[in-house]
């Protein structure tokens, strides 16, 4: 047992050590400097203030508003398409590891240079999208140079990449459902809807919760799609600025890092808060 | 049953156009990088390039070091993965294996550490990354990655799977925990190690933020870094932005589809945590 201790901590050191310098200190120092002014180099302590400008910045508001209206929208839907297209394979589909192979190609591939292509697809005048929508007699918008559709765009690029991650689990989840429920209500003659609500759904609740959490987390961290769809801006007129683009702006561009981080330290909060009210929500209904 | 059938083609349907729609995007890509300039702005638009034009995967190489980003990102994208690896088997060993004080602690702090998201410390790491000079170098480029709290984690998982008495048996036979860890530990969980080394490499190849922070110099860029500030520089060239982007997907995919057994298994392990 003595001889252990020092032996473990041994094992252990590189990884509490980088996480101690690369995890610990930053969040603690992204804290710190929320409440100090000036540049990087000199960094004097404001108090609030900080806290004080973003709030009273309707470029902040402008941004946090885009990132929930973004996470509130693509979240549910995209986990919305995905529970529908893992519900498809697995109770239709032969030769599921093919489908599952072909969904999950967004996941291990550059944001940035599907991002391109996207943009490329959306363009207004001769994107492929259009001259599909041209067809089928529907609006054209411009989806990349009209400030109005930034988000909208931004909404559709986020569902298209979440139903990767999504579907892959979801159809883990599917797999280690009992097939003796299935058996069982095949036998009482259960139709194709009763089994999906009332065996697979309330078995899905985890899964559900845990790729709710996880999708909730990464929509509220968007900003390399947003860079890809509008080439490095976000959006004309910076329509379609999130969080993060806000706080690089900040820290980076206008080189205020006190106020970008007072706004890291607020986007953390809410990702905490979000996190919490969705456990809380998804207790309830798995109890019901 | 005719009721029953409808329902069935009605959702292959479904099932078909979304899987184009996943698709598409990547055809059109390696579709588009072989176009004339002319027919990737045509209305209506071009599908099948009349004639392929490979040359254009030599202008791109002609107009930005895509050779040296590759570089860059191979280099940057195993080292992480090499050492982050090696770190997180040997954190993961003395949590599954050894018995000492704190330890409790230990997984607490990590695990909340795990709900910390990567963009809230990256910026205060740059900071640090600058203080220590290391802007415009691997080192600064991969210093914060060296460990993986995540991997740390996942291989716990795949550890405490292994059953404890073999690491006793070890022990008495008079093993030492390296030997454990190198001859009977490792070789046990080769398919998790590879695993969690695949996707870390795929990871880092498509890192973009951390990058774009701590480099400026176009040698020292990563292919993502170096992809969008070509897409920004060669503007109109659409042509030339859809095979740039080719070059940046393509090995990623071919890695994709030889281990897409092992990869997927591996994401859908992570899910068990939650």
């Amino acid at each position: 047992m003595k001889t252990n201790q020092k032996k473990a901590w041994l094992f252990l050191a590189p990884t509490i050590i980088f996480v101690t310098l690369f995890s610990i200190y930053p969040i603690l120092r992204a804290f710190g400097m929320s409440f100090q002014s000036g540049s990087l180099i000199d960094l004097t302590w404001t108090g609030f203030n900080n806290y004080k400008y973003i709030f009273s910045d309707p470029d902040f508001w402008l941004a946090l508003k885009n990132t929930l209206l973004y996470a509130v929208i693509s979240v549910p839907v995209g986990l919305a398409i995905s529970i529908m297209l893992a519900w498809i394979i697995f109770d239709k589909v032969k030769h599921q590891s093919l489908f599952e192979t072909t969904f999950f190609m967004p996941y291990v591939t550059s944001t940035i240079a599907i991002g391109i292509v996207f943009r490329y697809i959306f363009n207004g005048d001769y994107g492929m999208l259009n001259f599909l929508l041209r067809n089928l007699h529907m609006p054209a918008p411009d989806w990349i140079d009209d400030p109005a559709m930034s988000l909208t765009t931004i909404i559709i690029f986020g569902i298209w990449s979440s139903l990767a991650f999504n579907i892959v689990i979801l159809m883990g989840a599917l797999r280690n459902i009992d097939p003796n429920y299935y058996t069982i209500a095949d036998m009482y003659g259960a139709s194709g809807k009763d089994k999906f609500w009332r065996i697979t759904m309330p078995q899905l609740v985890p899964t559900i919760a845990f790729l709710l959490t996880m999708n909730i987390i990464g929509a509220f961290k968007i900003y390399t799609s947003v860079y890809a769809l509008f080439n490095g801006q976000a959006g004309v007129g910076n329509s379609g600025t999130t969080a993060v683009f806000y706080i690089y702006n900040k820290f980076q561009t206008v080189g205020t890092p006190g106020v970008a981080m007072a706004a890291t330290v607020v986007l953390f909060l809410i990702i905490l808060f979000a996190t919490f009210l969705q456990r809380k929500m998804m207790k309830k209904i798995g109890e019901n | 049953m005719k009721r029953f059938r409808i329902g069935t083609i009605f959702s292959y349907l479904i099932l078909f156009i979304f899987a184009f729609i996943t698709v598409f995007p990547f055809i059109y890509m390696i579709l588009g990088g072989l176009m004339n300039f002319q027919e990737t702005t045509s209305i209506p638009p071009t599908l099948i390039p009349h004639h392929f034009e490979w040359g254009n995967y030599a202008k791109v190489f002609a107009k930005a070091p895509f050779a040296r980003y590759f570089f860059n990102t191979v280099l940057t994208a195993s080292i992480t993965t090499v050492v982050s690896l090696f770190n997180s088997l040997l954190g993961a060993f003395a949590m599954v294996n050894l018995r000492f004080k704190g330890k409790g602690i230990i997984q607490i702090v990590m695990l909340s550490l795990l709900m910390v998201p990567g963009e809230a410390i990256i910026f205060t790491n740059y900071n640090t990354i600058a203080h220590m000079g290391l802007l415009n170098t691997y080192v600064g480029l991969v210093l914060p990655f060296l460990t993986s709290i995540f991997y740390m984690y996942y291989l716990q998982s795949y550890f405490g799977s292994i059953s404890e008495t073999i690491y006793k048996a070890a022990m008495i036979d008079g093993a030492s925990d390296w030997d454990y860890i190198w001859k009977i530990l490792v070789p046990m969980s080769k398919s998790g190690l590879f695993t969690v080394g695949l996707l870390s490499f795929i990871s880092g190849w498509n890192s973009f933020l951390w990058p774009l922070l701590v480099t400026n110099e176009d040698t020292m860029r990563l292919l993502n870094n170096g992809l969008t500030a070509f897409a920004s520089d060669a503007g109109s060239e659409t042509q030339l932005q859809l095979a740039a982007a080719t070059l940046t997907v393509v090995p990623i995919l071919i890695l994709y589809f030889i281990f897409r057994k092992q990869i997927i298994k591996g994401v859908v392990r992570n899910d068990l945590k939650g």
